[in-house]
């Protein structure tokens, strides 16, 4: 069986790479190294399998498999299993997370992320008093909680707890009362206000020195697939005036493909697979004595583990 | 009607209109910007609009539980009072639902508080009560105005007084169960709001009432000694809340505590309400508590100061940070922990606040002339 996904309704590579590229241009931040794109990622349609990357297809480099490419095989045996049986969890080792705020700009750039809306920010936290000082990187995505606060009070049943976890938002059927909101004890959900960075539909740029300026132009004009549905942004449109927030990169994971926190953390700090599986990586980390969770206390059950 | 009442309807009517008119462009910066004209955002989702709507549904409900007592009592020579309540409970009602029509991000979408309802919200469930408060409202409204001996209005008033309890206090509760808000989270909470909307329910009708020409001095100093206790009582429930949080001082609510009573607004709390809207009427009523004028002067001050009760509430709640740094983390608009509403947002609420006002004085044209031709 061979499904296909057709561009530019697919969340390739080479998009990702475009955008982060336009939205490192449009904000100012430091260019991020062009990667040239590659003929297949061009093609019309791209086969599902080939995402599907099984550990024993990968040759381990110096004996040892690289942990995104264990945990893309185990994403793929995830899929396998029915959505009730998959638990899917994020583990992120706070030691090795040096702040470079990768996660933070490649959400943005795969969810086209308006201004004011983020997913995943990274806290920035001084430790200690001189000359014993260190600082310490926390990041913050949603905690996708076992006993979700935002769930029970939203008025209009337009966000659940899916079988796997993960916790849902129907941007059409929200009705932007930001109860969800207020409810939320990791303030992981953000109300889209309705701001754009460029003009819709963007104004012709007639010179401009910044580094991918043309990507930058299409950014609210190219299609976001949360949830598995594109949707690009339009004036008093769902999502604006919605609760917005990170949704583990739902509609990458459905296409075989880790978060894109995940794949982009440069120190291998961020972890992602299935709980239920007794052989994932995850599992065998949240099994650490050093593992822990935001706010334990309320009971929320998050399902983040941070490793300290 | 006499000739004072009469030039007090007048200023009243010209007040709300010019409010209405500058108003209106709030209304506009809605409906172009959509939300991008408000302070509110990510980390502080409720502000101002919120605030009033829930101090506007307050005065409805203690105004409604008030004109259901005077039924149940079959007290006629109040009944005018009654009826004024009633009026004034609908267009509190009205405001308070636009307040919160206007607030969200998909009014149109309104429908599926109905339609898809979750019980278990506390918001779910106040759409429904809020369906039936309208209901029951018009039809004490006809009733009333109608005709004064009908046996319905008894029977009603017996139905209403739980039924506006159980609505005052779920308002509460609404905020009351959010446990991710530790100034919220209380068990008080649905208590102060009841408390909260009865007092600001009596003084706007005391108000109303006086501009009316409805006020003798014993009905007056009546309203006066209810203002008196149910002031006292709203104090011992802040204190009994405050005092304890503070003194546990577990810092998510006693931090909180102390920025209502300390941070930057610390004005609203203790000028604009603590002064203007409890000490200066408690003087009035506890030294002048046979003066109709006095009495109507402090229902005005505790009316007009309603506001600053929700504002302390709902404002300062959002205001603490639930994740340290987080403000630092990400900048954009709505990414901050401070909180001031803007001058759509100011504008918007003079233009619902005179609305109801002017709802109010239509209705009780209206009526006024149902009345004389039923009666």
């Amino acid at each position: 069986m061979t499904k296909t996904i057709e561009k530019p309704d697919a969340p390739n590579d080479a998009g990702r790479r475009t955008f982060l590229k336009g939205l490192a241009g449009a904000a100012g931040v430091a260019a991020v190294t062009a990667v040239p794109v590659s003929k297949a990622a061009q093609a019309k349609s791209i086969p599902l399998e080939m995402f599907k990357v099984a550990p024993a297809q990968v040759t381990p480099v110096g004996g040892e498999l690289d942990p995104l490419e264990r945990m893309r095989g185990e994403l793929v045996r995830a899929l396998e299993k029915p959505v009730n049986e998959r638990r899917w969890v994020m583990v992120i080792d706070l030691r090795k997370c040096v702040g470079c705020n990768s996660c933070t700009i490649s959400c943005v750039a795969e969810n086209h992320l308006p201004p004011g809306v983020v997913y995943r920010p990274v806290i920035h936290e001084e430790i200690g008093t001189f000359p014993n000082v260190s600082e310490r990187f926390l990041p913050r995505p949603c905690m996708q909680c076992d006993n979700p606060p935002c769930v029970p009070v939203c008025p209009v049943n337009a966000t659940w707890k899916r079988d796997d976890g993960i916790i849902e938002i129907d941007y059409d059927k929200c009705i932007g009362c930001r109860y969800c909101i207020t409810a939320c004890p990791y303030n992981a959900r953000v109300f889209d206000k309705g701001f754009v960075y460029n003009d819709v539909p963007p104004e012709p740029v007639v010179s401009t020195a910044m580094v991918g300026s043309e990507a930058a132009e299409q950014y609210e004009v190219v299609p976001t697939f949360e949830y598995g549905e594109p949707r690009t942004r339009e004036a008093g449109q769902s999502p604006i005036g919605n609760a917005r927030k990170c949704h583990f990169c739902l509609h990458r994971l459905e296409k075989g493909m880790l978060p894109a926190c995940t794949t982009t953390c440069i120190g291998r700090a961020t972890y992602f697979g299935d709980a239920n599986d007794p052989d994932s990586l995850v599992s065998e980390l949240i099994a650490s004595p050093n593992v822990m969770r935001l706010k334990e206390a309320l009971g929320a059950e998050p399902k983040v583990y941070y490793l300290q | 009607m006499n000739e004072k009442t009469n030039i007090w309807l007048k200023v009243l009517w010209v007040v709300a209109g010019i409010g209405f008119l500058v108003g209106l462009y709030g209304l506009y910066a809605r409906f172009v910007f959509g939300h991008m004209r408000t302070d509110y955002g990510s980390y502080v989702p409720w502000g101002l609009w919120v605030a009033a709507y829930a101090m506007l549904i307050g005065i409805s409900a203690g105004a409604y539980v008030m004109a259901s007592i005077i039924f149940i009592l079959r007290r006629k020579d109040w009944y005018p009072i009654a009826r004024a309540a009633l009026g004034v409970a609908l267009a509190a009602f009205i405001g308070g639902m636009i307040a919160i029509f206007l607030d969200l991000g998909h009014p149109e979408r309104f429908y599926e508080l109905i339609f898809s309802t979750n019980f278990r919200s506390m918001m779910g469930l106040m759409a429904w009560l809020y369906s039936f408060y309208g209901l029951m409202l018009l039809l004490l409204i006809w009733l009333s105005w109608t005709r004064e001996d009908n046996p319905w209005l008894r029977r009603l008033g017996y139905l209403s007084v739980p039924y506006a309890i159980l609505f005052a206090g779920a308002e509460g509760a609404l905020f009351g169960v959010v446990g991710a808000r530790p100034l919220w989270e209380s068990g008080l909470t649905p208590l102060l709001f009841l408390v909260e909307a009865a007092v600001s329910g009596v003084a706007a009708v005391t108000v109303v009432s006086y501009i009316l020409g409805y006020l003798d001095k014993a009905k007056a100093a009546f309203l006066g000694r209810a203002l008196l206790i149910l002031l006292l009582t709203n104090l011992l429930l802040i204190w009994a809340d405050f005092s304890t949080a503070l003194y546990a001082g577990i810092p998510a609510k006693s931090d909180a505590i102390r920025s209502v009573l300390f941070g930057d607004f610390w004005w609203v709390f203790w000028i604009v309400y603590m002064l203007i809207g409890v000490v200066i009427p408690l003087l009035l009523l506890a030294f002048r508590p046979k003066s109709v004028g006095a009495i109507s002067l402090a229902g005005l001050l505790i009316m007009v100061t309603a506001i600053a009760t929700k504002l302390s509430l709902v404002i300062p709640a959002q205001t603490q940070a639930e994740l340290t740094g987080l403000e630092r983390a990400f900048t954009g608009p709505g990414l901050k922990f401070e909180y001031f509403p803007t001058t759509s947002e100011w504008l918007l609420y003079v233009w619902i606040i005179s609305a109801a006002v002017l709802i109010f004085l239509a209705g009780f044209v209206l009526l006024q002339r149902v009345h004389k031709e039923a009666n």
